[in-house]
């Protein structure tokens, strides 16, 4: 394959003749194809008709007239190797399921399940959670599709950067169609395939019209125009891969280009681009009337339908008698309408059920929690003995002194004293040695060691393969790193701040978060997104956020914010253990902290909040650097106005431990919250909220007990100022936090 | 035999219908299917068809009419059969009370775009709420009960119930404070608690009605509840406003209790249950200084002080206060000034060599189970008194003394409230340990503010023992009812000549006040010495 585009309409597809004589097909292959065509045009004339009658409902977005397209690549490439789907996905499921289909009953059975999925039944490929826009059977290497245009092509690049990982020789053919190649993620993923070298065949197709925006322009008058160039293979330039241009209505073309792209990019781990001019029958949805587009051109490219173009070859090349033809039409016909009674047939899903296949089932052991529980004091009680001794002790130098009372730490308890950043390092590594399966990407993790340096050394030990450096791409970097945990990787995504989440959003909830529900429980998505938030070094508004709030409003999501060097390691390893998406935020200000750090291999339970200091007067919730804000407040409370108030870091806030909440406000009568985040639906009214609502065993709720109105200390709603005394005054300070505490008493 | 047509549900979301066209007359034959009316609903205009055969008798709506669904619109019956008004009346437009007659139910049409039910929905939909002020069928108000001979009106202390609870027969509904005591009131009849007409607080003559019950889906309407309130006959049920029904305006069920007469207090939920877990009553609390309610601290403070138990104690008091009397202190000034009025007493004193009793009663309470007071010796002599002296438990009734057919003594306890002088009854019968016990029942349910009227029913003398305030000797008044009243004084060491030697011994006063018209001198003071002679010889006690 050249870097040139070649256009492959240009030149004779091969005899289906003399494929079969060279041993490249076999007529059977071919029938099959036929069969499928058929099948999945059924399968949409049939979801169309049901739309109809409101037997199916929700969006579908119909395949027909492209299925020439999915048939024949997904016949071009080999078990085991994976495809990612788009908008309109009901033909790759389709084409790929009756490739893995063994018999006949098998493939029934595969129509089955997309029919019940369109219906939103129990016996669906997805149990009814997904439907058509999210419809894929993820057990065969089926990415899924999206309802987010070009949201599931960064997943196909970290597929493929996975199945490059695990060198097991798959490639993965990432579906898209026109519409989604004029968005960031279409831009990021090509631009991170082609610099990762992974074996990824992108196929465009080409259907002319996104919704109902012409790609290149269109005679009917007052249409728009999506782009400035007819042949978006052209853009294959912009990265530097090889692309060519095929008749995506001829299964055969689609094939052959599809075949030799995979064999290319097995071969090289290299990407190349295919781009497919293909046309849909029916509009982009059932209510579109189609004035976009002229009945002239909507009559010559059904000349050309798949099934037509197919036929005609093998009835020409004298392979099949059209009685073999109508054969095969009428088996697809049937199966289509089995699947139909199978689907109307089926149940319902159960409404006990919504909230089932969120998560993926997580516990700890009960010695674990309790021994943490320990631990953790153990922890804070060497913390305090080594900021007493840097205090006490002396020495020439502040580095002396330190060095000093890291040693009375490890002699007298056993620990090592740590920076926030080596904590955070020596999680990442001891978990890279554990597992072969985590691997490293993001913004500057490699030579630089991270942006706070919190991955400083991993790329010495671990190498280029498992640290992987990517370009400024949040959507891709986070995309990526959906994509290689789908296909079994624990990929840690590093994002240089929170703030440049937002580019990442979707990805992270509609394939991080929801991947898992939307495809019925049968996809689990092991990753942890590595950033760092807060204000502390007069950045402003684009690097000082906390939008924790944000990230716990996703449901699939886990969010952890630690406060301690302790805490930062031992939770960073349950993140990367955990089969759930773990958004993992430290704060900026913390990297330089110091703490105690137990010497021997441990990791703390998500979802258990830690008791920093206890009380008895009023309850304060906090996690993250307003942990040792509250902690300061707390001791100044004592000294000075003997309140004596319990600290709870929350460490993960979601799943919160409201219990541990729950339990202390019994005792205190009384609550106050600080975040550092917005107030506005924040974290500290989530508390409130749900300690409001807590039951206790004695039959009383939360609110019962509370003795005066909980108190939110929430960032000011206000963009993060530079300047620093503004910066200050924006967030709950340990002044402020004590103030408070005494108004509330 | 008649059967009533009602206007049926003829979609899914149709609640009432308008009367388009009447497409039939009084006398028609009508067979099932035909088309009766034209009824315009929400969604369109649809015809009516007939459920059953039958002769038109009656058509109980007039064209350009809305009514609600189930409302019954004609009455089907044989040829020149006569409908009675009952029949009509009775049906009342209210489902629940035409469930004994044999309702035929139309078939409801079926729409265009929606199947229609198999069932029609207004069998199962419940009775609207008419805004007629009749009370529903089933339905019956509790009236406050006269709970004792004396009692004409009660205060409601607790309202045990809340609308929407069931209650059976028996259940408590409410305490109630008379002029004795406060009682328990035990609902009359079973059912469903619709309306409380009363609040928390309120005094409230005998007879108001206080409750209503009914079946669980019965809506009592506001115009019933006003009817009742202002004590209106009982309404008569009138057909022309049963078949057409008004605006429904249904009686919510409050949120919660009614707010207590005197505003709202304003205390932390934590409070609130620490209140209601030690028995402290928020309304006698006040909050901190500069703080806006009351918390836990405030109640815990109060706790400890006793200064605001729910049994309600009295307020310090400070100079210029005015003390709204309580009603047990009315109760005493009202019978005291009544005593003073119409008994004309005279008054005994004597001295009772209490030493042996003070040593025997020592001896008995290192061994005993039950600790025995002074007090109970004290009435135990009384009683065996007043079985030899019978003149001593008359009271005059018209040209008679009627004397008691048993022994009950009264004992003044004084409570945070004020005084009282339950009754321990029966007390010739009962040994030293059981008056023992059976008074310090007494006591215990008068500081819980728990004795029933009985408890404060008859009695022929009462004890009154100031002896533990440091009292020597006093004057009591007699409880009118009661024919004399013991005073007890301290038990003091006074030098007693005795045997030719002045000899330490313990010495307590009784003073003996008597109503003149049932005894004389002699009678009483032979009872007051052999009062006297029975303490001073232990031996009379057995326990």
């Amino acid at each position: 394959m050249s870097l040139q585009v070649e256009d492959m309409r240009n030149k004779a597809v091969p005899k289906l003749g003399s494929l079969i004589k060279q041993r490249t097909i076999t007529l059977d292959n071919a029938k099959d194809w036929l069969r499928t065509i058929y099948e999945i045009r059924f399968f949409e004339d049939k979801v169309f008709e049901l739309l109809g009658q409101n037997l199916i409902k929700g969006a579908s977005h119909l395949y027909a007239g492209q299925e020439a397209v999915a048939t024949g690549a997904c016949a071009a490439i080999q078990i085991g190797d994976v495809i990612g789907s788009t908008h309109r996905g009901h033909g790759h499921c389709g084409a790929i399921g009756n490739k893995y289909a063994k018999d006949d009953q098998a493939r029934q059975t595969h129509w089955n399940r997309m029919m019940a999925e369109l219906m939103g039944r129990e016996t669906g490929y997805c149990s009814g959670r997904g439907g058509s826009m999210h419809i894929a059977d993820v057990m065969n290497g089926n990415l899924g599709s999206t309802g987010i245009v070009g949201g599931n092509i960064p997943n196909a690049v970290g597929a493929a950067l996975a199945e490059k990982y695990k060198a097991n020789n798959a490639v993965v053919v990432s579906f898209f169609g026109d519409g989604s190649t004029n968005t960031g993620a279409f831009h990021e993923s090509m631009n991170m395939a082609s610099v990762l070298k992974v074996p990824l065949v992108a196929i465009i197709e080409n259907n002319l019209y996104g919704m109902s925006v012409p790609f290149f322009g269109s005679p009917v008058e007052g249409a728009g125009c999506a782009a400035n160039i007819e042949h978006i293979a052209q853009r294959s330039a912009a990265y530097g891969v090889p692309a060519r241009i095929i008749d995506g209505q001829d299964v055969v073309a689609v094939f052959l280009t599809v075949r030799e792209a995979a064999d290319y990019a097995r071969k090289n781990r290299q990407m190349c681009m295919i781009e497919a001019k293909t046309y849909r029958w029916y509009g982009h949805s059932r209510s579109d009337p189609r004035v976009y587009r002229t009945k002239e051109e909507e009559k010559a490219w059904k000349e050309r339908d798949p099934i037509t173009v197919l036929s005609k070859k093998l009835l020409e090349e004298q392979l099949c008698t059209q009685q073999e033809l109508d054969a095969v039409r009428d088996k697809a016909e049937a199966t289509i309408e089995s699947a139909t009674q199978f689907g109307l047939d089926s149940a319902w899903p159960d409404p006990a059920d919504v909230t089932k296949d969120v998560y993926v089932a997580e516990s700890y052991p009960d010695t674990l929690v309790t021994n943490e529980k320990n631990a953790s004091s153990q922890a804070m009680k060497a913390t305090e003995a080594f900021e007493t001794a840097v205090k006490t002790l002396t020495g020439q130098t502040k580095k002396e002194i330190t060095e000093k009372a890291k040693e009375k730490i490890r002699s007298e308890f056993g620990m090592n004293v740590l920076l926030m950043k080596e904590a955070l390092i020596e999680a990442q590594a001891e978990e890279m040695r554990r597992d072969k399966n985590v691997i490293l990407e993001g913004e500057d993790v490699g030579i630089y060691g991270g942006a706070y340096g919190a991955t400083k050394g991993l790329l010495q030990e671990f190498g280029t393969k498992r640290v992987i450096d990517t370009a400024i791409s949040e959507a891709a970097i986070v995309g990526a790193a959906v994509g290689a945990a789908l296909r079994g990787l624990r990929p840690i995504a590093e994002l240089m701040y929170v703030d440049f989440i937002t580019i990442s959003m979707d990805q992270l909830m509609h394939n991080g978060a929801f991947n898992r529900y939307m495809f019925g429980g049968h996809a689990k998505v092991p990753m942890v997104v590595r950033t760092e938030g807060g204000v502390g070094r007069c950045i402003a508004a684009h690097h000082s956020k906390s939008l924790e709030p944000w990230l716990v409003n996703v449901p699939g999501l886990y969010v952890v914010m630690p406060s301690t060097p302790y805490d930062a390691k031992g939770l960073l390893k349950a993140a990367i253990r955990s089969d759930n998406p773990v958004v993992f935020i430290e704060h900026k200000a913390t990297y330089g902290q110091m703490g105690a750090v137990p010497t021997e291999e441990y990791i703390i339970p998500l979802g258990v909040a830690d008791i920093k200091r206890p009380g008895k007067d009023v309850t304060i919730v906090t996690y993250s650097r307003q942990t040792m804000f509250c902690l300061a407040a707390a001791k100044e409370l004592a000294e000075k106005h003997g309140i004596d108030a319990e600290i709870i870091d929350l460490r993960t806030i979601k799943p919160m431990d409201i219990n541990t909440v729950a339990a202390s406000v019994k005792k205190t009568g009384r609550l106050m919250t600080v975040a550092e985040s917005f107030c506005m639906c924040g974290t500290g009214p989530e508390i409130v909220r749900r300690l409001i609502e807590y039951k206790f065993d004695d039959g009383h709720t939360g609110f019962d007990y509370l003795d005066a109105p909980p108190v939110n200390l929430a960032a000011a709603d206000v963009p993060p100022p530079m300047s620093e005394p503004l910066e200050n005054a924006s967030i709950p300070t340990p002044d402020k936090i004590v103030a408070a505490v005494k108004a509330m008493m | 035999m008649p059967k009533e047509v009602r206007l049926p549900q003829l979609g899914q979301t149709m609640e009432e219908g308008t009367i388009v066209t009447s497409l039939v007359k009084v006398g028609d034959k009508v067979s099932k299917g035909d088309v009766l009316f034209e009824i315009e609903t929400d969604k369109a205009t649809l015809e009516m068809e007939s459920p059953a055969e039958g002769y038109v008798r009656k058509i109980l709506i007039d064209v350009g009419q809305t009514v609600a669904v189930g409302t019954p619109v004609l009455i089907l019956g044989e040829q020149n059969e006569e409908i009675s008004q009952t029949y009509i009346d009775s049906l009342s437009g209210l489902q629940t009370s035409a469930a004994s007659t044999p309702a035929v139910e139309t078939p409801p049409v079926p729409s265009s775009s929606t199947p229609a039910p198999s069932t029609p929905a207004q069998q199962s939909s419940p009775s609207p709420a008419t805004g007629t002020a009749e009370l529903p069928e089933g339905s019956r108000v509790i009236s406050l009960p006269q709970l004792g001979q004396t009692m004409e009106e009660g205060t409601i202390v607790t309202t045990l119930i809340k609308i929407g609870d069931e209650v059976k027969k028996g259940d408590v509904l409410f305490e109630i404070e008379t002029d004795k005591a406060t009682l328990e009131m035990e609902s009359p009849a079973a059912g469903f608690v619709k309306v409380i007409l009363v609040e928390v607080g309120q005094t409230l003559p005998i007879n108001t009605p206080i409750l209503i019950l009914a079946a669980k889906d019965v809506e009592i309407s506001q115009a019933c509840i006003e009817s009742i309130k202002s004590g209106g006959a009982a309404p008569v049920i009138k057909p022309t406003e049963a078949s057409a029904p008004t605006t429904a305006q249904s009686v919510e069920a409050p949120a919660e209790r009614p707010i207590p007469t005197g505003g709202r207090v304003f205390a932390s939920p934590r409070a609130k249950m620490v209140a209601a877990q030690l028995g402290v009553d928020l309304t006698r609390i006040s909050p901190s200084p500069s703080a806006v309610r009351i918390t836990e601290a405030d109640v815990r403070k109060a706790a400890q002080t006793g200064t605001a138990s729910t049994a309600a104690a009295p307020a310090k008091y400070g100079p210029g206060q005015r003390i709204a009397i309580n009603r047990l202190q009315r109760i005493v000034a009202e019978k005291m000034l009544l005593s003073k009025q119409t008994i004309p007493c005279f008054y005994l004193n004597i001295q009772v060599d209490m030493t042996e009793l003070v040593k025997i009663r020592t001896k008995l309470n290192k061994s005993g189970d039950v600790k025995i007071s002074f007090n109970d010796f004290i009435i135990k002599a009384v009683a065996m008194g007043l079985q030899h002296y019978p003149i001593m438990t008359g009271h005059l009734d018209g040209d008679y003394i009627q004397l008691a057919d048993t022994i009950d003594i009264g004992l003044a306890i004084s409570t945070e409230q004020g005084l009282v002088a339950p009754i321990v009854k029966d007390v010739g019968t009962k040994t030293l340990r059981e008056i023992a016990v059976y008074c310090k029942g007494l006591i215990d349910r008068t500081r819980a503010d728990k004795l029933s009227l009985d408890d404060l029913t008859g009695g022929c003398i009462t004890v009154s023992n100031l002896g533990g305030f440091g009292i020597d000797s006093f004057i009591p008044i007699v409880v009118p009812g009661q024919t004399s009243i013991l005073g007890v004084g301290r038990i003091n060491d006074v030098c007693l000549p005795m045997d030719g030697n002045i000899m330490v011994r313990k010495v307590m006063n009784l003073n003996l006040s008597v109503d003149h018209k049932v005894a004389n001198g002699a009678d009483a003071a032979q009872f007051l010495d052999f009062v006297k002679k029975t303490l001073e010889h232990t031996d009379n006690f057995t326990t």
